[in-house]
């Protein structure tokens, strides 16, 4: 079942999950559309905890999630037939070939066992693993392990894919590779993927949708472009007595703070350029520049999650 | 990664120079089977690395040893009886049986934790669950592989050697006449053999990761346990302690064998349990049956 483009992937209501006094998840509510999610957030936030969840691997304490349509914690099989997981931890069995483990799980997924041999090698070819699949796993790289478990995960063509950290542990150029196979997956053979990670750079790179999450909570979502563009500063640049201006500005109500020679004022909403415009005039300054400050997602994610965890952002920045 | 493979295999498979390959990637328009078709896949699976096909020869060397221990001596008995003549009248269902015994003890400790253990140490099993099975399919698949291994041990010697009395017979039709029901008690008898084996072998094989451990108590669980409870029926003078018979794992095969076809232990008559029926063996491979079952179920249950 293919989703329709416009209809969300995943639904989330309420949705809780606590281990005991542990709370994993705390009411989530979230509307995901198709497409590149990335799914940030620090080690513990329950990133993980989250994808077993959609997959229908674990029961919600409370609430609910849909998954393509379907209810997890009711139809956890439909959900499964129709989606792939790599796993964020080492998953391969060592004394198997690529071939015939990422074959067995083509079964495993429904397909006959001829076709599930010719769709895996097809795979593993598009995963970057062609002649190695012959090869026992536990003779593979860390890269060449990702990329298997890659090829298992889209071996039964899912219509979305949940990937867990899918460049822990590769070095840089395979990290590369990986997100370029990512990329490939989602935008030329349109699989949906929820790539899951603490690197955001590779959320940036790969999604166009970002999900937030820390402590457990869901601090931000929503298209990336949006995040990184809407509320940051508004840098002003003026050409006359700058402190005067500034002066002015904060009298008549704007947070001002200096910013490598100019002006930032915080956008609190767009009446703030009325203030900037006709405090210029009343002063007779001429604006010489006026432009909202780009955020990185690492900007929304440090401002977001700082929040939360009261001063520590549990992120690694790659490179 | 490329997209046209090297000229030299153009080159050879005979197709025009310079011609390109179109190995994008293709959506599967398949047929897709059901979780029926999963089970029968992972009960293949698991039974062809318990046999060490495709692994290294040291995993091979046990089912080898085991397959070899149990068909040889009844094609070489049928061989002799062939070639010379009667000969070893007192090798029967019975006796086979209780030689069949170790080994199929031998090869449960081997093949459970073969099963079990290395989807576990591998960390498969996230795979394995984020599949469209549920996890009593997963179970399902390993109880039916084990059991189709231990099955080919307990049934098939005996049919060979049940094929060899038929046709060394002087009237293979009148054999088969005077022995009517001799195929019911071989697939009755190895079929409660391989269950009892295959249940305890896999419970606690489900306890661990490790394959040794759990082969070393599996083995080491029934000996003492069978040693124990023979030891207090023995120290006990009370009416009920032939009861303690029912508990003593290490007998309950021998006891089975001897309700089926009748007669005492090729190993001796039991000290205690003698009187008991032979029917209720047959409810205690059921209850270790149920109870196994249970237990790992809920291991797996557990399990995320």
């Amino acid at each position: 079942m293919e989703p329709h483009r416009d209809e969300p992937v995943i639904i989330c209501r309420g949705l809780r999950k606590a281990y005991g006094s542990v709370v994993a998840l705390d009411h989530l509510d979230l509307e995901v559309p198709p497409g590149a999610i990335g799914l940030l957030g620090p080690n513990g936030a329950g990133k993980s905890t989250l994808i077993k969840l959609l997959l229908g691997l674990i029961r919600p304490t409370e609430g609910e999630a849909s998954v393509l349509g379907f209810d997890t914690a009711r139809d956890g099989i439909q959900v499964r037939q129709r989606t792939g997981y790599m796993p964020e931890s080492d998953c391969l069995p060592g004394d198997v070939t690529a071939a015939d483990f990422v074959g067995h799980m083509a079964q495993m997924s429904g397909l006959p066992a001829r076709a599930a041999r010719l769709r895996a090698a097809e795979v593993l070819y598009h995963c970057g693993v062609d002649e190695e699949r012959y090869r026992l796993i536990r003779e593979f790289s860390t890269g060449m392990k990702q990329r298997v478990k890659l090829a298992q995960a889209i071996v039964h063509d899912p219509d979305l894919v949940f990937l867990d950290e899918p460049t822990n542990g590769m070095d840089p150029q395979g990290r590369e590779e990986m997100l370029e196979l990512i990329n490939r997956i989602h935008r030329e053979i349109g699989i949906t993927v929820l790539l899951s990670s603490h690197l955001l750079d590779d959320v940036e790179r790969v999604c166009d949708y970002v999900l937030l999450v820390a402590q457990g909570r869901l601090v931000q979502h929503g298209p990336v472009r949006e995040l990184i563009a809407g509320a940051g500063d508004i840098l002003v640049e003026v050409d006359g007595d700058a402190a005067r201006f500034r002066e002015a500005l904060v009298a008549r109500g704007a947070t001002v703070t200096a910013s490598d020679g100019m002006l930032a004022v915080k956008h609190t909403d767009d009446l703030v350029f009325d203030v900037i415009r006709d405090t210029a005039a009343d002063l007779d300054v001429a604006l010489r520049g006026l432009r909202i400050q780009s955020r990185s997602l690492e900007d929304v994610y440090v401002q977001q999650v700082l929040a939360v965890n009261g001063g520590s952002d549990g992120v690694e920045r790659a490179g | 990664m490329s997209s046209v493979p090297g000229e030299a295999g153009a080159a050879q498979s005979g197709a025009r120079y310079g011609e390109v390959f179109d190995r994008g990637y293709q959506h599967y328009e398949g047929r897709r089977e059901g979780r029926a078709h999963a089970v029968r896949a992972l009960t293949l699976y698991s039974v062809r690395g318990a046999l060490g096909i495709k692994k290294r020869w040291t995993a091979k060397i046990i089912p080898i040893f085991i397959y070899a221990a149990s068909f040889l001596p009844v094609a070489v008995i049928i061989g002799i009886r062939a070639f010379v003549g009667p000969v070893a009248e007192g090798f029967n269902y019975s006796s086979l049986y209780v030689a069949l015994s170790p080994l199929l003890l031998i090869l449960a400790a081997a093949a459970a934790p073969e099963m079990l253990c290395d989807d576990r140490r591998e960390n498969v099993l996230p795979l394995y669950f984020s599949r469209a099975i549920t996890r009593g399919d997963y179970l399902l698949a390993k109880i039916a592989a084990l059991g189709i291994l231990l099955g080919s041990i307990a049934i098939l010697p005996p049919l060979l050697l049940f094929i060899g009395n038929t046709l060394l017979a002087e009237s293979p039709l009148g054999y088969l006449r005077d022995q009517p029901d001799e195929v019911g008690r071989i697939l009755a008898t190895g079929t409660l053999l391989s269950i009892f084996y295959a249940a305890i072998g896999l419970v606690i094989a489900s306890f661990t990761a490790r394959k040794g451990v759990a082969a070393a108590i599996y083995i080491g669980f029934i000996t003492i346990e069978t040693a124990i409870v023979e030891a207090l029926a023995n120290a006990i003078t009370a009416s009920w302690r032939d009861f303690l018979d029912l508990i003593s794992l290490g007998n309950v095969p021998d006891r089975i064998i001897n309700w089926v076809f009748g007669g005492t232990s090729a190993v001796g008559a039991p000290p205690v349990g003698a009187p008991l029926q032979g029917w209720l063996y047959l409810f205690v491979v059921a209850g270790v049956a149920v109870i196994c079952g249970v237990v790992m179920y809920q291991r797996y249950l557990a399990e995320e």
